[in-house]
């Protein structure tokens, strides 16, 4: 893909190695309980923080590397939207917790909307998903939420400086977004909805580590 | 086996990996544990902003500075604002956490712009909140007002950014003040997230609306300032 291979590759790896060492002696539920303990900090605590990789590669924005990126947005978005979606499909959610969900639920699908028309035929596969009953049980819809919504805007920030500038312009207009979301979800379960000043971004391999930790991923 | 789990390609570049790595540096659980035993989660994160913004600036360009430039004419008058609604001490509930915890964070930027900028830092206007900042529908209306607008700036700015790095702490607070805008329109009985996209603001409306909001005492300079090289000699 590459004509380098970089340091980053290498600690993806390696990242992913310990995530899924993490995964074989630890449930899914009990890892997703602990991420979402963390709220924010599943960014900025101990996962992703710990396990931050050298970053050495150089690459210049290009339709190419918009291309990638975008396809690596449009899982965050394909996976949001189908966990809010299913969450009201599967009518466990009352009050508050099921207008969050339908609002933001209508936001993600727009979102992907937006992918598939701007990527059109280099859009990657949309991939299936299993949540198994987080979208079945209000107190862990939300907690998920939490999760979901404060990686995707440490994904988007972590990515943004890497594209070009017509595209960073589109994604600017979806990560406050997810930030609203964020906040939202976060004052539903008792977090503070801005617990820093600054929102630290996540690389791409970070992001990867927790999706696949989550375990939501179940084909490509 | 998804390509998303096996890390292909390069996307990091040198600039942003700087920035990434001085930015976490200051997230690094040690330090947070030594500067929250100091003064509590906002001084942490002042000092993680604080300590973040000022090498990134070094490398900027005068069209980055001019960007940051008009971001801390923004954030000086929501910083006082916050600011101020606390110290008059007439807010409840939850509008009084939104005015200590927001403000705690605006000022933290006002002094990592400061920093960024050094000399170069426009100065601090004179602003009058009127009762803004003591009837609690006026301070959620005015609140999410500085918020929203400091959003659509960022927003409209970052495509003009010339440093990554500087991007990358540009868009790490665009994205806290668009958690401040969802919480307080939550404490008003707002949506928090009404639209699936968040427009842009031009500088130039940024200014305008600004300009008409009338909290300005004293006006300010609102560009970086632009002098002609002085003759010494």
């Amino acid at each position: 893909v590459s004509d380098s291979v970089t340091v980053e590759v290498v600690d993806a790896d390696a990242a992913l190695a310990e995530a899924q060492a993490v995964e074989a002696s630890e449930p899914r539920q009990a890892f997703l309980r602990r991420a979402v303990i963390g709220g924010g900090a599943v960014v900025a605590g101990g996962i992703l923080v710990g396990g931050l990789p050298r970053l050495t590669a150089s690459a210049a924005p290009s339709a190419q590397q918009d291309v990638r990126i975008l396809n690596f947005a449009a899982l965050l978005e394909y996976l949001q939207a189908a966990f809010f979606t299913e969450a009201v499909a599967k009518g466990a959610l009352s009050g508050e917790t099921l207008h969050f969900a339908q609002v933001v639920g209508k936001h993600e699908r727009a979102h992907v909307n937006l992918f598939e028309k701007t990527l059109g035929s280099k859009i990657r596969k949309k991939p299936t998903f299993d949540f198994a009953d987080t979208t079945a049980d209000p107190a862990r819809f939300r907690s998920t939420a939490v999760l979901l919504e404060d990686l995707a805007v440490a994904a988007y920030d972590g990515q943004a400086a890497l594209l070009t500038k017509p595209t960073l312009m589109v994604a600017a207009q979806i990560v406050s977004v997810e930030s609203r979301h964020a906040a939202w979800a976060r004052a539903m379960v008792g977090k503070e909805p801005a617990p820093r000043a600054y929102d630290p971004p996540a690389t791409r391999a970070q992001v990867t580590a927790v999706v696949q930790r989550s375990g939501f991923v179940t084909s490509a | 086996m998804s390509d998303e789990l096996t890390i292909e390609g390069i996307d990091e570049s040198a600039t942003v990996a700087e920035a990434h790595d001085l930015v976490m540096r200051t997230h690094t659980r040690g330090g947070l544990l030594r500067t929250v035993a100091l003064g509590g989660a906002g001084a942490a994160l002042g000092t993680g902003v604080a300590a973040a913004l000022p090498s990134v600036a070094r490398a900027a360009t005068k069209n980055d500075i001019a960007i940051l430039n008009f971001a801390l004419t923004l954030e000086y008058p929501a910083a006082a604002f916050f600011t101020e609604a606390e110290r008059n001490g007439a807010l409840s509930g939850d509008t009084a956490t939104v005015a200590r915890v927001v403000g705690a964070h605006e000022r933290a930027h006002v002094r990592a712009l400061q920093q960024a900028l050094g000399k170069q830092a426009v100065k601090k206007g004179n602003y009058n909140f009127g009762d803004a900042t003591e009837n609690q529908q006026k301070f959620q209306q005015s609140a999410l007002w500085f918020e929203n607008i400091s959003v659509g700036y960022i927003k409209g700015q970052a495509p003009l950014i010339d440093s990554a790095a500087v991007l990358v702490v540009a868009l790490g607070l665009h994205s806290v003040e668009a958690r401040h805008a969802s919480w307080i329109r939550r404490v008003m009985g707002l949506v928090p997230a009404p639209h699936a996209f968040d427009a842009p603001i031009s500088k130039q409306s940024a200014v305008a609306q600004f300009r008409s909001r009338g909290f300005l005492a004293v006006e300010p300079q609102m560009v970086a300032r632009r002098t002609s090289p002085k003759v010494t000699g």
